[in-house]
């Protein structure tokens, strides 16, 4: 699966219609680059379960 | 050939398959037609030995049945002079009487009607091979606009514009655009990025036909292909990021005499066919065949008007230096193509500068900006001299090497000025950076020199890059090829 | 009268394919981290696998050489004979 934040929703649409593959993802909020590393930490600690629910049957 | 068909023997032409079920009704029929030397022959188009007359002739690899349009199975025709004058098709006891002019034509307990078969060329996953091999040359699905259809609206509505017009890819144009290249139209040139999708000639003379290029572009347009669908020139990544950048061209040789293209006032600009629709054929193909849009797997979050496609030629004629292409080992009689990930063109302004010195000082200073005032090493940038300025530097007996040494000796800083937070800006070099001094640009190949532009400005034009190297694209400069 | 045009597109349907079965329990099973080498990915990555690690997960970690490119053939390889499931981060 993959984690990308939420404003490349459309372009993982767009690349998996057209490799016909749509794997399992999960979204987090935006932006990324300018997050210290406590709030990188929140952030990861927020998305986890919705992370380990797209891994599990 | 008569009328671009093969000619055929005269009298009567039949043709047939195997597997179809009036065909071999009508055996008895083409014998008779045989045995009084009115058929001259039976084009089969399955099993060679259907039927075992005389006059059959293999036509498995389907050339004649394509080329005299057959649809119907069986088709009989009439002939005179080696063409056609007439045809029916199917079966039926009265009309293939009136059309032989015979009565009584086949056994008297003969079925006297039965349909017809469809025709095996026109089965659609032969088309492609059929149409290479007999036909235009081509193999590209057909698209009719029906006749209501506005052909530039239909172009529109199938998504196949960058939001400008296009030229309609005809067949008629296709092929005189295909006369461009020594290439086959089904060599393949490489994978087309974001799909990764198998690019070949064809296809790329389709896209260069919409762009509104001449057939004589056209090796340009696939040698920049080539060169954007290499590993290291990245076209995915180019196109995919959320910076500005698209692929920006610029061709060295005879070859931009030849087609007439650019390299002086408005070079950047619009006006010249060949500078507006080489690099626009380009993105259209890593549009269309690619499958690379605008937010889809494009993310750039302003974009450039560069991205409609950015090409112009360096004035080898009136530089006081070798070309670029020169500079790199090619001879000044061959043809290249430099493929750049690289944004809009940004101005600098430099109106006073008399000596060298100082307009290398300038002009690095105008550089420094390039991405990010803080962030060196890690964007290579494009820098096209104008004349004015150029004089500067060649009238003090200045080589580009110097010219290009001087500059970014002078783009050197203290890189406790560049790290994140000095200066109170967050953006700037890592920590780890801290405590010595770099350039600009790296030395080896950070800073390409071009010459171009009207004889009269004092300016130069910068055009940033994306990420260098390895982790982003790395600049290609190819030979173009026929 | 109609226009007739060759089809500048790739013509070409890409065929379906289907996830693999999902796991049944984290506890267990060997779950790959791929860095994909933008910024922050990793301090994201180090605290999914400190949980992952407390939910009885074995991980291995493995790193893109750059975002901008798809993952070489040899890692995808490894990732694929060596884990159960591989989360892939982070992508803004």
């Amino acid at each position: 699966m993959f984690v990308a934040t939420i404003h490349f929703i459309s372009a993982a649409e767009a690349q998996s219609d057209s490799l016909g593959f749509s794997p399992a993802s999960f979204f987090t909020d935006h932006p990324i680059q300018d997050r210290t590393d406590d709030e990188m930490r929140i952030i990861a600690e927020k998305a986890f379960d919705g992370i380990v629910q797209e891994l599990l049957e | 050939m008569v009328n671009d068909r093969p000619r055929l023997p005269d009298g009567y032409v039949a043709f047939v398959k195997r597997d179809c079920p009036t065909c071999e009704l009508i055996v008895p029929v083409l014998k008779q037609l045989a045995d009084t030397n009115l058929l001259g022959a039976i084009y089969t188009q399955d099993d060679p030995s259907f039927p075992s007359l005389s006059v059959t002739k293999d036509d498995t690899s389907l050339k004649m049945s394509f080329l005299h349009e057959i649809e119907t199975v069986p088709t009989l025709l009439k002939t005179k002079d080696g063409s056609e004058t007439g045809r029916i098709v199917g079966w039926s006891k009265q009309e293939w009487g009136s059309f032989c002019d015979i009565e009584d034509l086949g056994p008297k307990d003969m079925r006297s009607y039965s349909p017809g078969c469809g025709s095996r060329n026109t089965d659609p996953d032969l088309q492609g091979e059929l149409r290479k091999n007999f036909g235009e040359g081509v193999s590209s699905r057909i698209i009719d606009f029906a006749s209501a259809e506005d052909e530039f609206e239909a172009m529109y509505d199938r998504g196949w514009s960058d939001g400008l017009p296009l030229i309609p890819p005809t067949i008629e144009r296709v092929l005189a655009m295909l006369e461009g290249t020594s290439r086959q139209p089904e060599e393949v040139v490489g994978l087309a990025p974001p799909n990764l999708v198998t690019l070949t000639v064809e296809k790329i003379a389709i896209n260069a036909v919409m762009a509104g290029c001449k057939p004589e572009y056209l090796p340009v347009v696939i040698t920049a292909l080539e060169t954007a669908c290499t590993d290291e020139f990245n076209m995915h990544g180019v196109l995919a990021t959320t910076m500005p950048v698209g692929p920006v061209l610029f061709i060295n040789g005879p070859i931009r005499k030849s087609l007439g293209m650019n390299s002086g006032m408005n070079l950047l600009g619009q006006g010249n066919r060949a500078n507006s629709t080489i690099g626009r054929a380009l993105q259209l193909t890593i549009r269309n065949v690619g499958g690379g849009r605008p937010a889809e797997i494009d993310r750039a979050t302003h974009g450039s008007p560069a991205k409609y496609g950015l090409c112009f030629a360096e004035d080898e004629e009136s530089s006081p230096w070798p070309s670029y292409s020169e500079d790199l080992g090619f001879s000044p009689s061959q043809n290249t193509v430099t493929l750049f990930p690289g944004e809009g063109p940004r101005l600098i302004c430099d109106q006073l500068s008399r000596s060298p010195d100082e307009l290398a000082r300038s002009l690095a200073s105008g550089l420094l900006g390039n991405a990010h005032p803080k962030l060196v090493m890690g964007f290579d940038c494009i820098l096209i001299i104008g004349p004015e300025h150029a004089s500067r530097f060649s009238e003090a007996g200045w080589s580009k090497d110097r010219v290009k040494e001087e500059i970014i000796n002078c783009t050197v800083r203290e890189t406790d000025e560049l790290i994140r937070g000095a200066g109170g800006i967050a953006e700037g070099l890592p920590e780890a950076f801290a405590g010595t001094s770099l350039p600009k640009f790296r030395p080896e190949g950070g800073l390409i020199i071009v010459y171009g532009g009207g004889e009269a400005g004092l300016f130069s034009t910068i055009i940033g890059g994306w990420l260098s190297g390895p982790k982003g694209s790395q600049y290609q400069t190819r030979e173009i090829t026929p | 009268m109609t226009t007739s045009v060759l089809d500048p597109t790739a013509e070409e349907e890409s065929e379906n394919r289907v996830r693999i079965k999902r796991l049944t329990s984290i506890n267990g099973a060997t779950i790959g981290l791929l860095d994909i080498s933008k910024p922050r990915g990793d301090i994201f990555l180090d605290t999914v696998q400190s949980l992952l690690e407390n939910a009885g997960a074995k991980v291995l970690r493995f790193t893109k050489p750059t975002f901008s490119k798809p993952a070489p053939v040899d890692l995808r390889h490894e990732i694929a004979t060596t884990c159960d499931a591989v989360i892939e981060a982070l992508a803004d």
